[in-house]
């Protein structure tokens, strides 16, 4: 019981949120988290605009523009598991303040 | 070379097969997939076979994987994510004892190959979308539409969400795969100072001393990071699940 008691006290909270589940990351697995999030989305973009030249003959605006997005979305990606930006799904939640904010 | 550190992630061919004009081969990899599962499910199967109230020191194990991937998969998507519970519960079953057993000396590790963990990762990815669409069907779609975006920036928006979306199988299975890679490939490199340190001599085996601590140290970290990694790959399958089940909440 007393055992118990103990590891109830160190234990972190039951139902651990976004930020404390980041919070407890050693900071090598949070290096290697960013940096595959934003690698992988560049990557994708450059494919994407690469396929699109590809079959629309756009060369090289297809890549040059795709390549851009994929930045953007790397740092979308890296915001987004530092938990600096809200998830997409929450963000539609509160649909109206957000729309208030686009308004104003 | 003896010394090489990417040999140990050749494949080597053990049963010539080919079909076709298409190489089946059955290789080192697959006969570590194979023991991989035949360990895991042995394991499961014999540690649950005469399982009693009072459960035993193995019994309990398995219990506590079953309740790990259950609280995690009930806490990321929800109670009606537990349908995927057999999936997420093979692979994370899959991935950790893979990781685990390449940390036997001269065992071939599975997931350090991109493309063994790229399957996994499409895999998942496939199953999101394939749900997504039959659950919600063109619905699904607002999942790549952010609400208060105004229209004019809404193409742009649009083609940053798909990219984002998109990369989730990439940085899921390069995150694996270059994990096990590194660790292996940095183990065997400290490892081989040992030798060739050891063979200067007198000072060269007190040199030697050094690089067998790191490695000793490593093969700690590594333990850490084959069972990190099995759960970073199953809390993000939950996360990616949810989007599945709930994407326009």
């Amino acid at each position: 019981m007393q055992l118990e008691a103990e590891l109830a006290s160190r234990r972190p909270q039951d139902k651990p949120g976004k930020e404390a589940e980041w919070a407890g990351k050693s900071s090598y697995a949070k290096a290697f988290q960013l940096s595959t999030e934003f690698v992988a989305a560049i990557f994708v973009g450059t494919l994407l605009g690469y396929l699109i030249d590809r079959f629309l003959g756009t060369t090289p605006w297809g890549m040059i523009i795709f390549l851009l997005l994929g930045f953007v979305a790397g740092v979308l990606n890296v915001m987004r598991s530092a938990g600096l930006v809200a998830e997409n799904r929450a963000g539609r939640k509160d649909e109206e303040g957000n729309n208030h904010n686009a308004d104003g | 070379m003896a010394n090489d550190p990417i040999h140990q992630f050749q494949i080597s061919k053990l049963i010539p097969i080919e079909v076709g004009g298409l190489d089946f081969s059955f290789t080192n990899s697959s006969l570590f997939m194979v023991a991989t599962v035949a360990v895991a499910s042995g394991f499961l199967f014999l540690t649950t076979s005469n399982r009693g109230m009072v459960p035993s020191r193995m019994q309990s194990v398995s219990e506590m994987c079953y309740e790990f991937v259950a609280s995690m998969l009930r806490d990321g998507a929800g109670a009606g994510g537990m349908r995927f519970f057999p999936m997420v519960f093979s692979l994370f079953m899959f991935i950790l004892v893979a990781n685990l057993l390449g940390m036997f000396p001269y065992f071939f590790t599975v997931t350090s190959h991109i493309i063994v963990t790229f399957a996994l990762a499409i895999l998942v990815i496939g199953t999101v979308v394939v749900y997504g669409f039959m659950k919600h069907g063109l619905g699904f779609l607002n999942l790549f539409v952010p609400s208060g975006v105004p229209g004019l920036l809404l193409p742009l928006v649009v083609a940053i969400e798909v990219i984002s979306f998109l990369s989730r199988p990439i940085s899921l299975s390069v995150r694996l795969f270059a994990n096990m890679l590194a660790g292996h490939i940095t183990l065997k490199v400290f490892a081989g100072f040992v030798t060739s340190l050891g063979a200067l001599g007198a000072l060269g085996i007190g040199g030697a001393i050094l690089p067998l601590i790191m490695t000793v140290a490593l093969t700690g970290l590594e333990f850490l990071v084959a069972c990190l990694q099995a759960y970073v790959f199953a809390v993000l399958t939950c996360m990616y699940l949810n989007d599945a089940l709930h994407p326009g909440h």
